[in-house]
């Protein structure tokens, strides 16, 4: 059922990209989500595509897996296709009717597309190869320095995990209310949107109660466990930057400076 | 004060100690939950807490570890007072403590980082951490699921888990509020013996509150509460021995002290308590000689139902989750099954063997896979949903959870206000239902989350109640309640059934409710059915039971111990009554056998 998807979607492993510190990732991701969107040329489409295959080839996730995260996506993949091949103007290719398929349109569709899909494993690798902990950790020491301008980065960090931990209880817990609801009579599927929105106040009313219960338990559990926020707290997974950081880094550099040098090389000729 | 020395023989020491919660419901006359409670106890020591729900247990519990600080007297832990601030991380870590809900205590993702979570508070070293959770994990038992994300593990698995987390701390003493009720009987014993261990190995202090009183049985002193104040303490044989006070204070004893207790009182015994079933059967054997005596076998009452009409037909059912993905599961397979109208049938198995999966058919939540449920000529998953929704009242686990509305009066109406009956039917129906479940009429006006666990347990009845369902289907319905919150859930449904002719369906993991109550028992194993018949011929297959899982009711075994023993008493009784009546035949049958020898 519901609560059988694991959050996240982390695939344990052993690879360099599993290993590597959650902070490179994250920055490195953010890097290279950039770096797809300002590659223009066919050439820098390919080597973006060969580093990624690459990263996907190391990182030892099946491809069908890193792929998961398009489908969803799909239908507005389809849809800015779509727009694009119909409205771009330029060379005109195929003529129906007054729809004009351009050269130019067929192009930047095909672009579009390649570069979402890009996207999509370029985030999902960090996500596939990062525990939500690791990510929450690295989230929060990056955040560090800003808890001296009053950001309370380990605040925000638990909460994170808190909720992550919680997200799959919760939807449990709605499934469950939602029969016992409908098992005394409410109707959750006919009238019009008013109507429906009501129908939902016996399930979210039961929903914040045990939440808020949930939350107050939990409260305790913590301070129990003599909880008392960052202060003298460490931590079983130090994040380190390592020598594997620092290589993983500098050949991240030597793509970027590969992908876009050609474009300083043409424009000083 | 008390002295160093007296302190350091105590792990926890009350003095005079009251609580009072702040606030309280206008109008009601304010009963400190703690209200003047001297004890200590020992390093060392395992003692256990009854006492019924509301009866300031909870409360106790907090007060030991600094979730909460007397409004009067003192509370020491290791000699440490909890009101002085500075002390409270020292006594935090000292005394561990275990909750509940296991889902609730659970901080992390996995299970790993989960019992770092204590030691990473308290500012290990990373690689002390690691020792530690590594060593706590094997201790009980979850080595392999570091890695595990705790919404996967069973409810034993993950109140394990919490208790590892609060090993590597290296507490001395752990104290565990209610932490067995919301498990089935697996993980409340993979607990049991995983707290004795830890006693017995580590000589950590353990204070366990329950409501389970054959948990009570092992340890070394019990404390009853009552009102905020402790009403009974000693041993467990002194306190078991005293079965009518532990009554009137809304609690049982296990069954087989309850029968010597019985037994006694006919002066058919002379034997002390027993607690144990060993015990009951040794005293029992000193009383009934072996003898050739063939004892009748007990008769079934007589039937005195008529013979059945079907009303729900159960073919080849299969249900699969999920199908297609790779978290397919296949929670039913091929189950068919008739319900006769007005029975009690039982349904057991143990978790995931799909009984839930079943009983959500018959009110259409479910759609099946494959295979068909009629209800009373009604199509299950057909279109006639709202009709079969009302024939069938379904009663989820904790209906309490349920509540929402302002007043008790509107949550009990709910379902029944979309019916369209006139208001004089309604009122009618809610004036009926008020007197089945024993609630009195100016609770109508309050709001349900006032209430007490109980009445708000009877109040979710209700709701379904109203309805006047023919079939009523409930999924555990006593889960956390006291053993006289229990009996009340019971006695309605008896009472439904007797005067209603309603058929009635309960799901239970307790073996004892479904001997007593029930008329046949479904046994579910992995989504197939396994057996079904009456619960004296199910429950004389122990050893199939067994290998899935399940259990006979304690009385059920002692005495097919004793048959099998050969001595004549018969090897099917299902409850005490019967035990009862079983020995004093028997006894009654030597009386005269060896009246006529002498003559």
């Amino acid at each position: 059922m519901i609560g059988n998807i694991t959050l996240g979607q982390y695939i344990p492993g052993e690879s360099v990209l599993h290993r590597l510190d959650p902070r490179s990732k994250i920055i490195w991701t953010a890097l290279l989500m950039v770096a797809v969107f300002i590659i223009n040329t066919w050439q820098e489409y390919v080597m973006m595509g060969a580093f990624v295959a690459i990263l996907l080839v190391i990182s030892g996730i099946p491809i069908k897996q890193s792929l998961k995260g398009i489908k969803p996506l799909m239908l507005i993949l389809a849809i800015t296709a779509i727009l694009n091949i119909f409205f771009v103007q330029g060379t005109p290719l195929v003529k129906i009717g007054p729809v004009v398929i351009s050269y130019e349109g067929l192009l930047s569709a095909i672009m579009l597309f390649f570069r979402l899909v890009m996207l999509v494993i370029v985030a999902s690798l960090m996500t596939l190869t990062t525990t939500p902990m690791a990510m929450t950790d690295g989230i929060e020491r990056m955040m560090k320095p800003l808890e001296r301008v009053g950001v309370p980065a380990h605040e925000i960090a638990m909460m994170m995990s808190i909720a992550l931990r919680f997200i799959p209880t919760l939807m449990e817990e709605t499934e469950r209310i939602m029969k016992a609801q409908a098992s005394r009579g409410a109707d959750f599927d006919t009238g019009n949107i008013l109507k429906r929105i009501k129908s939902f106040i016996p399930v979210l009313v039961p929903l914040f109660v045990s939440a808020f219960k949930r939350a107050d338990e939990l409260a305790e559990a913590m301070e129990a466990r003599c909880y008392c926020g960052s202060k003298g707290r460490t931590r079983l997974k130090q994040i380190r930057f390592t020598r594997l950081d620092l290589v993983a880094s500098l050949a991240g550099i030597l793509f970027l400076l590969i992908l876009f040098g050609t474009r300083f090389l043409m424009i000083s000729h | 004060m008390a002295t160093v020395a007296d302190q350091g023989m105590h792990m926890v020491e009350f003095k005079d100690v009251y609580f009072e919660y702040g606030t309280h419901a206008a109008g009601q006359p304010s009963t400190p939950a703690v209200n003047g409670i001297t004890e200590s106890i020992r390093e060392g020591e395992f003692v256990v807490v009854l006492g019924r729900n509301g009866s300031g247990k909870s409360t106790m519990a907090r007060l030991m570890n600094a979730l909460l600080l007397p409004t009067g007297g003192t509370v020491w832990v290791d000699g440490m007072n909890t009101a002085e601030g500075d002390k409270i991380w020292e006594i935090r870590r000292t005394l561990g403590m275990v909750f509940q809900n296991p889902d609730n205590q659970l901080v992390a993702t996995t299970v790993e980082e989960d019992l770092a979570f204590g030691p990473e508070n308290l500012g290990l070293d990373p690689s002390e951490i690691r020792r530690r959770i590594d060593a706590a994990a094997r201790y009980v038992g979850m080595e392999e699921h570091m890695k595990h994300s705790p919404h996967m593990l069973s409810g034993g698995q993950k109140q394990r888990v919490a208790i590892a987390g609060i090993l590597a701390m290296e507490p001395k003493c752990i104290v565990l509020d209610e932490s067995t009720s919301m498990l089935d009987p697996r993980g409340r014993k993979e607990v049991i013996d995983l707290i004795r261990t830890l006693n017995r190995e580590k000589g950590i202090t353990i204070i366990l509150i329950t409501h389970h009183m054959e948990e009570a049985v092992h340890a070394d002193r019990v404390l009853v509460m009552d009102r905020g104040r402790i009403a009974m303490q000693g041993t467990p044989r002194e306190i078991f021995s005293r079965v009518d006070e532990l009554k009137k204070l809304g609690l049982s004893v296990p069954q087989v002290t309850q029968l010597m207790h019985e037994l006694k009182a006919k002066g058919l015994v002379q034997a002390g308590t027993a607690l144990t079933l060993e015990e009951a059967e040794e005293s029992l054997k000193a009383v009934l000689k072996k003898s050739g005596f063939h004892h009748p076998a007990l008769q079934e009452p007589a039937v005195a139902k008529e013979p059945a009409e079907v009303i729900v037909s159960i073919r080849d059912l299969s249900h699969t989750y999920m199908p297609g993905t790779t978290f397919e599961r296949k929670a039913l397979q091929e189950v068919s099954l008739d319900i006769m109208k007005g029975e009690i049938l039982g349904i057991i198995g143990h978790t995931g063997s799909g009984k839930s999966t079943l009983v959500q058919h018959l009110n259409g939540l479910l759609k099946p896979t494959s295979g068909s449920v009629t209800v009373d000529g009604l199509e299950c998953g057909g279109k006639s949903l709202k009709e079969l929704r009302q024939k069938v009242g379904l009663i989820f686990q904790y209906p309490e959870h349920q509540l929402f509305e302002e007043t008790v009066y509107k949550d009990i109406i709910f379902g029944l206000s979309r019916l369209g009956l006139p208001q004089d039917e309604i009122e009618r129906r809610v004036k009926c239902v008020l007197d089945i479940i024993g609630l009195s009429e100016e609770l109508l006006w309050k709001s349900p989350f006032e209430l007490s666990g109980g009445q708000k347990r009877r109040v979710a009845i209700a709701g379904v109640l109203v309805m006047e369902p023919e079939i009523l289907v409930l999924d555990e319905p006593t889960a956390g309640l006291d053993p006289r919150g229990s009996e009340e859930v019971f006695a309605i449904l008896t009472e439904l059934n007797r005067t209603q002719g309603t058929t009635i369906l309960i799901i239970s993991h307790s073996m004892e409710q479904i001997a007593a109550y029930c008329d046949r028992i479904a046994v579910l194993n992995r989504g197939r059915l396994e057996m079904l018949d009456t619960p004296r011929k199910v429950f004389s297959q122990e050893d199939r039971l067994r290998s899935l899982g399940l259990d006979i009711p304690e009385i059920t075994r002692l005495f097919r111990n004793l048959h099998r023993a050969g001595y004549p008493v018969n090897g099917h009784v299902l409850t005490i009554s019967e035990a009862v009546r079983s020995i004093s035949e028997t006894m009654l049958a030597k009386e005269t056998h060896k009246g006529g020898n002498n003559a």
